[in-house]
């Protein structure tokens, strides 16, 4: 078997694609639609200092391989996994993804996690003959998808959808007035703007205020919080500084549920700031750009959850991070688009691929996807959390 | 008015843990003229130990033991432990040098700082850890007009009030304190009055360590929480209470902290939270520009 070969083949099989727009499919025979190998790549960090969310979603991945290959690969062609641990750095990322752009049976990436680690790997992506596709399950900055390239996909939200998403939800629910909160940070500042801008541009009053980290005493602000008025309180925040607020905001008589609403964003939908609280979050809401897979009721959802645990342990999901959903989800949507991809002569080209992303509706332990023509996820994304007794249940699915 | 009275009080529940740790720093600056940087660590030793005795007999939100017990377990655990704490500090980092240079036990003190530190991040947690308050005291909150305020900051409060009259009359009254005033007058004059002088610099880090302690304590009790930096910024709050105080004046340190937490909370409350910290700083250079000594404090060329 000579490489080279292969590699011309596949070129001349995808210009030939590329130029019928990749629509008729040559359905001869049982083994012409087999391709001869498909390789899919998960990249993120997996290790390093950001494996907590890249570890977990590594599994997510696998297990999704697995799945599909269990359920007769495409076309009987079992998909093999590469590993590319980008350990959070573009440049790693480069040299990883060097290595599927030379070989034309690698057909997409899940990943990369990070939106820098898009931002800056990308252009190579999109000017590899072919362009190599990417589905990530975490990079929100909106310059992900908004740079013009055709690789890049997304089943996560964007930054941008979140802010005007948590604004409408409380005027959904009635907030009169509301207190914003961010804990100065780049992710928490931009985030709580934009939710303050879409309160303020629908009327509704507003006040705002940081945390700073790792603070605990927040009786200036909570008296604050009570001589303003408001009926909600929205802090943008990645987690740590929630449970000393929410709990001395009960100790000045503000009570979550009773006298004051609460909304939180992505790290504070995590059940563990009810215990640290005592109680006091009990009733808050939290929103996220991805739906955790334990908190919804759904069947798929739910057996979903249940193979996880079989196969990495009860105690797994608790440790996998918040994108072990969504890595699941970005395998099974770009495994469907592979699979829908038609085959030549025992290849599939990463043209047809990048095709059927876009206009393809695959279907998810989230339900149907559909990709826009940015290549974000249609239909917002932004899931809403409440705490309830001592688990965060995903109350609705929103958007701005 | 009821919004002034509010921030009052969310400044003087601050204050009195500033003061409280501030006095530790002011006792033994007093004493040995050293800045104790490992202080507002020690307080962070405190309130773990406070946690550590709730975590082993608080189990599913109940205690193992009456409240009243578990409470006193709490102090004897921070305030012996973190009094126990410092005395070794002393014995290992700072009396070996001195007579040494004056920066080198201050550079030790930072480096025990640093240990501490260190040492409960890696050994115990890097993250903060909850404490499960609701088993031990009440959770009722005050109704005072405006102001809403639980029975932790209540607690706060008084205790430090009373340590504060305590300490006061121990140095003052006591003839412990009298050597302990002699000593830091002059060491030597002491010592040839048959003062032991270092019984009296331990016993003063055994004081001062042991206010840090219950300071750590109701620390926990109020915010239910420990964490291993929480002694840093606090720590320097205080010390900055004790210079505004006038750095060895024990009453100076009282009124330091209280004052200091006060203005954090009315600075917060009717200028910016995020110029608090900068206001604080800004009003130390202003008292050190114009009053060196501090409010209470002698002026410097009578200590010399």
């Amino acid at each position: 078997m000579g490489k080279p070969r292969l590699i011309v083949f596949a070129a001349f099989a995808s210009l030939g694609l590329a130029a019928c727009g990749g629509g008729a499919g040559n359905n001869g025979g049982g083994t012409a639609n087999k391709p001869d190998k498909v390789q899919i790549a998960a990249e993120g960090p997996f290790t390093g200092d950001q494996a907590s969310i890249g570890a977990g979603a590594l599994q997510a991945i696998q297990l999704a391989v697995k799945d599909f290959n269990n359920q007769g690969g495409v076309n009987g062609t079992k998909v093999s996994l590469l590993v590319w641990d980008d350990q959070h750095n573009a440049q790693t990322a480069q040299t990883l993804q060097a290595q599927g752009i030379s070989d034309p049976t690698v057909l997409g990436i899940v990943g990369p996690m990070n939106s820098g680690v898009v931002l800056g790997s990308v252009q190579g992506l999109q000017n590899a003959s072919p362009p190599l596709p990417l589905v990530s399950e975490s990079a929100s900055n909106v310059k992900v998808t908004d740079s013009g390239n055709s690789v890049a996909h997304r089943v996560n939200a964007r930054d941008d959808a979140q802010g005007p998403a948590d604004g409408k939800f409380m005027i959904d629910q009635g907030a009169k007035k509301v207190f914003v909160m961010d804990a100065k940070s780049d992710y928490s500042t931009g985030l709580a703007d934009q939710t303050q801008q879409y309160l303020t541009a629908h009327n509704i009053p507003t006040q705002r205020d940081s945390a700073k980290a790792g603070q605990t005493d927040f009786g200036t602000i909570i008296t604050k919080i009570k001589q303003f008025g408001a009926d909600w309180v929205y802090f943008a925040d990645e987690g740590p500084e929630t449970a000393p607020f929410v709990s001395q905001m009960k100790q000045q008589n503000l009570n979550i549920g009773q006298n004051i609403q609460f909304l939180g964003t992505d790290g504070e939908e995590d059940p563990s700031i009810i215990t640290k609280s005592q109680g006091a979050y009990d009733g808050a809401y939290a929103t996220n750009i991805t739906a955790d897979p334990a908190g919804l009721t759904s069947s798929a959802a739910t057996s979903y959850v249940n193979e996880f645990k079989s196969a990495y342990g009860s105690d797994a999901v608790s440790k996998a991070g918040p994108f072990y959903g969504s890595a699941y989800e970005a395998a099974q949507v770009l495994l469907q688009a592979i699979k829908n991809s038609p085959v030549k002569n025992g290849k599939i080209s990463r043209n047809d691929v990048i095709n059927q992303l876009g206009s393809g509706s695959f279907s998810t332990i989230f339900g149907t996807v559909k990709f826009n023509s940015k290549g974000d996820v249609q239909g917002g994304g932004i899931y809403v959390y409440q705490a309830k007794g001592s688990s965060m249940v995903v109350l609705k699915q929103v958007s701005g | 008015m009821g919004y002034f009275l509010a921030q009052v009080v969310n400044g003087l529940e601050v204050g009195s843990l500033y003061a409280l740790v501030a006095l530790g720093y002011t006792l033994i600056y007093g004493i040995l003229e050293l800045l104790n940087f490992a202080h507002g660590d020690i307080f962070m030793v405190g309130a773990f130990l406070a946690a550590g005795v709730a975590a082993l007999l608080v189990h599913n939100e109940a205690a193992a033991v009456p409240a009243g017990l578990l409470i006193g377990l709490m102090i004897v655990a921070s305030m012996a432990g973190a009094g126990g704490l410092g005395v070794a500090i002393e014995r290992v980092a700072y009396r070996p040098l001195r007579n040494a240079n004056r920066l080198a036990p201050l550079i030790t003190a930072i480096g025990v700082s640093l240990f501490l530190e260190s040492a409960v991040q890696v050994g115990i947690s890097p993250a903060p850890v909850g404490v499960q308050t609701h088993a031990i005291i009440s959770q009722t909150v005050f109704h005072l007009g405006s102001v809403d305020t639980p029975f932790s900051k209540v607690l706060l409060v008084a205790v430090a009030l009373v340590l504060m009259v305590g300490l006061d009359l121990f140095v003052f009254r006591t003839q412990f304190g009298s050597a302990m005033r002699a000593t830091a007058q002059d060491r030597e004059a002491a010592t040839f009055m048959g003062i032991d002088v270092d019984r009296v610099i331990m016993v003063t880090f055994f004081v001062a360590s042991a206010l840090a302690g219950m300071a750590g304590l109701l620390y926990v009790l109020s915010y239910a929480t420990a964490q291993f930096f929480m002694g840093y910024l606090l720590g320097i709050k205080a010390f900055t209470a004790a210079v505004i105080g006038g750095i060895g004046n024990i009453r100076g340190a009282m009124v330091g902290g209280l004052l200091l937490g006060l203005l954090e909370s009315l600075i917060g409350g009717y200028i910016s939270t995020q110029f608090q910290d900068t206001f604080v700083f800004l009003g130390l250079i202003l008292v050190l520009l114009v009053r060196p000594q501090g409010l209470f404090g002698q002026p410097l060329t009578d200590r010399a």
